[in-house]
C-alpha cells in the first residue's frame, strides 16, 4: 500500500492549487489534508481528533511555514524531536525565500525546502517532482502508514 | 637649570624667630600682665631704668588691643633727660616694648603725608603694574634715602627677579637680575610674609642680648614682630660681602603670600626713623594692593578671553559632526587658547596636526606616554627633563599642555610650544660660593658678580589660567563627545528600527503578496486549461492578460525583496575574475536569444575585483542584461565589455550601439523603479540599475553611465581595491 502524503496547508485557495497540482502530477498516493500547525501535531502523535487513526507515518509532510495556531518551524521542531517520526521526510513548502527561514528549516532538519513558484505551471511541476521523489522513489523508514481514504479538512 | 644649587637648607634651621638679641638700634623691655619686667635688653644702664621706660609706657598699653599684630607706636616718654619713641605689640601673654631715641613729630613734614601726597597720585596714573614698580622704587628710595632700591618679585621656585629698580650713582645695577632662592631661607620668607618690614641699620653691629628676670629664658622669646630683632648672623655676613652696610626690606604680599620684596641697600649704615619706617612700610602695603589688584583685573581679563577661545571652539565643534579632528580645523582658535604654536589631537592611533609640531609618530609615543600618566590635564614647561625622547623636537615641543578626553581610549588633545633659549642674570653664580668652615657653619657667596646662565630646553610656562580653561574645554570637549556619542547610539538604534521593520517589511511582502499573485496565475492557467477551447477568443486574450499582469506583479515582488536582501545582507569579499564572470554571463545571454545577432567584444584584460562574488554577479548580469535588451531593435547587436583604472579602483565598462537615452536623465537612471522606456517596448521591473548601485555603493565603489538617444549607451563601474586606502564609507546607509 503506498502511503499518504500529509500537506498542511491553512490558505484554501493554495491548498486547491496544491492538491490540483498533486492531482495532474497522478501519484496514487492519498493525500491527507490538514489546516493548521496544530492539528498537523495531532495527526502525526495520533492525539486529539487523529487519537483513533491507524499506526504510521506519513510517506512525507508538506508542510506550509506560516500557519495559524504552530506554525511550520515548530512543527517541523516538535517532529524532529519525536523519535517515532524522527525520520519522516518534512518538505517546507512556502512562499517565503526569506534566508532566515531557510537557515532555520535547515537546522531544523528540514529535508527539502521550495518556494512555490509565482506561475502555475511551473507549480504545478514542483509540486509533481516533490510527489514523484518523496512518495515514490524515496524509500520511506520502515512503520510507514499504510494508505486511507480519510480527508480531514 | 642645568648645575643644581648650592644646599643652603642649614640656613632654614637657624632660628631667626628667637633670637635672644636685637640690632643697638634702642632697648627693649618685656613685661607681664601684671607689669612685671620678665626680659630686658643689655644695653640698658641696669634693670631699674628698664623697669621705669616700661612702667612709664604701660599707661599707654591700653590702645594696643585694637592695633593688630604689628607694633604699634604708642608716642614718647620722657626718660630722665631722654626722650624716647615707644612702640609695643604683644607677643603672647607678653608686651615687648621698644624704645628708640625719640623723632620729633613732623605734621605735614611726616613721610607719610608725602608718601600719601607725592605717590598716591602717581601709582593711580601709572597704566601698568611695571610702571607702579618703577614708581614703587624711586619713591621707596626717596622715602628711605638709601642707596639702592629694588623691588623683585619671587617666582614658583622662590628665585627673585628684579623687576624694577631705583640707585645712586655707585651703586651696582641689578636690573633683570636674579637673585637664588637659597638667599631668602624659607623661614625667612615666612617672617617677611607676617612682619612687613626689616631693618638692618648696620651690617657690622654687636647684637645686644636679651636678660630674662630669674627663671625666664629671654631666649624663648618670639621676636617675629619686633623692629629691633637681631638678624641671623649669616644674614649680616652676606650683607657685608654684598658691601651693603645697611639694608631694609619691604614685603610686598599678595593674597596673603609673599609676592616679592622692596629691598633697600646702603653703602653705608644707615638709621630710620620709626615715622620713616612707617611711610615705607605704608609704601609697601599700598603697592601689595596694586599688584593684587592689577593681577586680578589682568586675570580676570585673560580668563573672559578664554572662556571666549573656549565658547568658539565648542560651538564650532557643537556645529560640525562633533568629531574631535575637527578641533584643528580652526587652528587660530586653537593655538591662541593655549598660546601654543603648535597643536594635534591624537585619537588612539591617529594625529591630526596644525601649526608647528612634533612628527606624527613622535606625537603618538608623547601621547602614550602622557596617557599613561592617567591625569586628565597635564602639562611642562620642560619636557626633556621628564621625557628625554622629546630631544629631537625640543625647538618645536620644549613645553606641552595636554588634556585627556577618555578614561578608556587613547584621546588627546595636545598643545606645543617652542624651546625659548633664555639669558638668565644672577647677581653672583648661584651655583659657587658656599663655604662651610671648619666648625661646620655656613658662609654666604662672596660674589655678587653679574653672572648669566643660558637656559635650554625650556618653554615658556603654562599659567594657571591658561591650565584651568583647558580643563573648562576639555569638560565642554567630553560633554560634545558623549553627546555625540549618544546620538550615534540613538542613529544605530533608529536604524536597527527602520532595518527591523524593512525585514517584517519584506517577509510580509513575500509571503503575503507573492500568494495572491500565484493564486491568481494558477487560477486563470486552470481556467485557460479547462474552459479555453469553450471561451471566445477574446475572453482568452483577456485572461492571458490577467496572467501577464499576474506574473509581472510577481516578478516584480522577487526583484524588490531581492534588492532589499541586497542592502542587507554581508559583503563576503574575495578577489573575483571579472573575465571568467563577464564570459559565463555573455554565453547565458546568447544562449537564451539564439535567434538574434550578437557582437561580442570582451576586453581580454578585465581586472581582477575585491567582491562579493555574489552581488558582482547580480551586477554584471544586470548591466549585461540592459545591454542585451536595449539592442534589441538593432539587426547586429554590438556589445564591448573593457576594463576601467582609475585612481579610486579597477571595475569595467559596458557599451552598447542600443536605443541609448538622454543624458539629462542619467541622474534617474539609478533610482528604484526607474524607467525610461514605455513598458510595451521593454520589459523589465526597473530595478536593475538600482541593483547595480546599491551593489557598487555598498562595496565603496562609484557606477556612472553615459548614453544618447538612438545611439547607445555606456555604464561603467569601478570597485575600490582591496590594498590601498581606508575601508568604503558606510554611504550604503543613506539610502536605506
Amino acid at each position: 500500500m503506498l502511503k499518504p502524503i500529509l500537506l498542511v496547508e491553512d490558505d484554501k485557495r493554495d491548498l486547491e492549487l496544491t492538491l490540483v497540482a498533486l492531482e495532474r502530477s497522478q501519484l496514487a498516493n492519498e493525500v491527507i489534508v490538514v489546516r493548521d500547525g496544530a492539528q498537523a501535531l495531532d495527526y502525526l502523535l495520533r492525539e486529539g481528533d487523529f487519537r483513533g487513526r491507524d499506526e504510521g507515518n506519513p510517506a512525507v509532510v508538506l508542510l506550509d511555514l506560516k500557519l495559524p495556531k504552530v506554525n511550520g518551524l515548530e512543527v517541523l521542531q516538535k517532529v524532529r524531536a519525536t523519535p517515532a517520526l524522527r525520520s519522516t521526510p518534512v518538505v517546507m513548502l512556502t512562499s517565503s525565500q526569506e534566508e532566515s527561514d531557510v537557515v532555520r528549516s535547515y537546522e531544523l532538519g528540514v529535508n527539502a525546502y521550495v518556494v512555490k513558484p509565482v506561475e502555475f505551471k511551473q507549480f504545478v511541476g514542483a509540486i509533481a517532482d516533490l510527489g514523484v521523489f518523496w512518495a515514490v522513489l524515496n524509500e520511506p523508514p520502515p512503520g510507514s502508514l499504510k494508505a486511507s481514504s480519510r480527508r480531514y479538512e | 637649570m642645568n648645575a643644581p644649587l648650592p644646599d643652603l637648607s642649614q640656613c632654614a634651621q637657624e632660628p631667626i624667630r628667637v633670637p635672644g638679641a636685637i640690632q643697638p638700634l634702642g632697648w627693649m623691655s618685656v613685661i607681664d600682665g601684671n607689669g612685671q619686667l620678665v626680659a630686658w635688653s643689655a644695653n640698658w644702664p641696669d634693670r631699674d631704668r628698664a623697669a621705669l621706660a616700661a612702667g612709664l609706657a604701660r599707661g599707654a598699653l591700653d590702645r594696643l588691643d585694637s592695633t593688630g599684630e604689628g607694633p604699634a607706636a604708642l608716642g614718647h616718654i620722657e626718660l630722665g633727660d631722654q626722650a624716647l619713641d615707644v612702640l609695643a605689640h604683644r607677643s603672647g601673654d607678653l608686651y615687648v616694648l621698644e624704645f628708640e631715641p625719640h623723632v620729633r613729630e613732623a605734621g605735614i613734614q611726616a613721610p607719610i603725608y608725602s608718601l600719601a601726597r607725592h605717590f598716591l597720585p602717581q601709582m593711580q596714573r601709572a597704566e601698568s603694574l611695571q610702571d607702579i614698580l618703577e614708581l614703587a622704587a624711586v619713591e621707596m628710595k626717596r622715602l628711605s634715602g638709601f642707596g639702592r632700591t629694588l623691588v623683585y618679585r619671587f617666582d614658583d621656585e622662590g628665585h627673585g627677579e628684579v623687576l624694577a629698580e631705583a640707585a645712586d650713582r655707585g651703586y651696582e645695577s641689578y636690573a633683570d637680575h636674579r637673585f637664588p632662592a637659597a638667599d631668602v631661607p624659607t623661614q625667612a620668607r615666612e617672617l617677611y610674609r607676617v612682619n612687613h618690614i626689616r631693618l638692618i641699620a648696620d651690617a657690622t653691629y654687636e647684637p645686644v642680648p636679651l636678660l630674662g628676670a630669674p627663671g625666664w629664658d629671654p631666649s624663648s622669646l618670639d621676636l617675629t614682630y619686633s623692629t629691633l630683632r637681631s638678624v641671623s648672623p649669616v644674614h649680616l655676613e652676606y650683607m657685608r660681602n654684598m658691601g651693603t652696610l645697611a639694608s631694609m626690606s619691604v614685603s610686598i604680599v599678595v593674597r596673603n603670600k609673599l609676592w616679592g620684596l622692596i629691598s633697600c641697600h646702603n653703602h653705608e649704615p644707615m638709621r630710620l626713623p620709626y615715622q620713616a619706617r612707617a611711610a615705607c612700610e605704608h609704601l609697601g602695603r599700598l603697592l601689595s594692593l596694586q599688584v593684587a589688584a592689577k593681577e586680578d583685573n589682568a586675570e580676570v581679563a585673560t580668563r573672559l578671553d578664554l572662556r571666549h577661545l573656549t565658547l568658539q571652539i565648542v560651538s564650532h565643534l557643537a556645529d560640525s559632526d562633533g568629531t574631535l579632528q575637527r578641533l584643528v580645523a580652526e587652528p587660530a582658535l586653537l593655538l591662541r587658547m593655549a598660546r601654543a604654536s603648535g597643536a594635534a589631537v591624537v585619537l588612539n592611533e591617529q594625529c591630526w596636526t596644525c601649526g608647528e609640531t612634533p612628527e606624527p609618530s613622535q606625537i603618538a609615543a608623547l601621547a602614550k606616554w602622557i596617557a599613561g600618566r592617567n591625569q586628565d590635564v597635564w602639562s611642562t614647561d620642560r619636557l626633556v627633563e621628564e621625557y628625554p625622547a622629546a630631544a629631537p623636537f625640543v625647538a618645536r615641543g620644549a613645553g606641552v599642555l595636554a588634556l585627556s578626553i577618555s578614561q578608556v581610549h587613547q584621546h588627546l588633545v595636545l598643545w606645543f610650544r617652542p624651546e625659548l633659549v633664555e639669558t638668565i642674570r644672577w647677581a653672583g653664580d648661584p651655583r659657587k660660593e658656599v663655604d662651610v668652615d671648619v666648625g661646620g657653619r655656613i658662609h654666604p657667596r662672596r660674589s655678587f658678580a653679574s653672572w648669566q646662565e643660558r637656559v635650554r630646553g625650556r618653554s615658556a610656562p603654562w599659567t594657571s589660567s591658561e591650565v584651568a580653561a583647558t580643563e573648562e574645554l576639555r569638560h565642554a570637549l567630553i560633554g560634545i563627545v558623549l553627546r555625540r556619542a549618544e546620538e550615534l547610539a540613538e542613529v544605530a538604534t533608529e536604524l536597527g528600527r527602520v532595518n527591523k521593520e524593512l525585514e517584517a517589511f519584506s517577509y510580509t511582502v513575500s509571503h503575503d503578496l507573492r500568494a495572491p499573485m500565484r493564486h491568481i496565475a494558477g487560477y486563470v492557467d486552470l481556467v485557460q486549461d479547462m474552459e479555453g477551447k469553450t471561451l471566445s477568443e477574446r475572453s482568452n486574450r483577456y485572461l492571458a492578460h490577467v496572467k501577464e499582469a499576474a506574473a509581472y506583479a510577481g516578478h516584480l515582488v522577487d526583484a524588490l525583496l531581492d534588492f532589499s536582501r541586497m542592502g542587507r545582507a554581508a559583503l563576503k569579499r574575495k578577489p573575483v575574475n571579472s573575465l571568467l564572470l563577464v564570459q559565463e554571463l555573455v554565453a547565458e545571454f546568447t544562449r537564451q536569444e539564439p535567434t538574434r545577432n550578437f557582437e561580442w567584444d570582451i576586453s581580454h584584460d578585465l581586472p581582477m575585483l575585491w567582491a562579493d562574488p555574489f552581488l558582482l554577479q547580480v551586477a554584471l548580469r544586470n548591466l549585461l542584461a540592459n545591454a542585451v535588451k536595449y539592442t534589441r531593435t538593432r539587426d547586429v547587436a554590438r556589445i564591448r565589455v573593457t576594463a576601467v583604472t582609475t585612481a579610486d579602483g579597477d571595475g569595467l565598462k559596458v557599451a552598447d550601439n542600443g536605443v541609448g537615452f538622454q543624458q539629462k536623465y542619467v541622474s534617474k537612471l539609478f533610482g528604484v523603479f526607474q524607467r525610461l522606456h514605455q513598458a510595451e517596448d521593454f520589459e523589465g521591473t526597473g530595478i536593475g540599475l538600482a541593483s547595480v548601485r546599491r551593489i557598487v555603493e555598498r562595496h565603496g565603489g562609484v557606477v556612472w553611465a553615459q548614453g544618447e538617444p538612438d545611439q547607445g549607451a555606456e555604464f561603467g563601474f569601478t570597485l575600490p581595491r582591496a590594498d590601498v586606502g581606508p575601508q568604503p564609507r558606510p554611504r550604503q546607509v543613506k539610502d536605506q
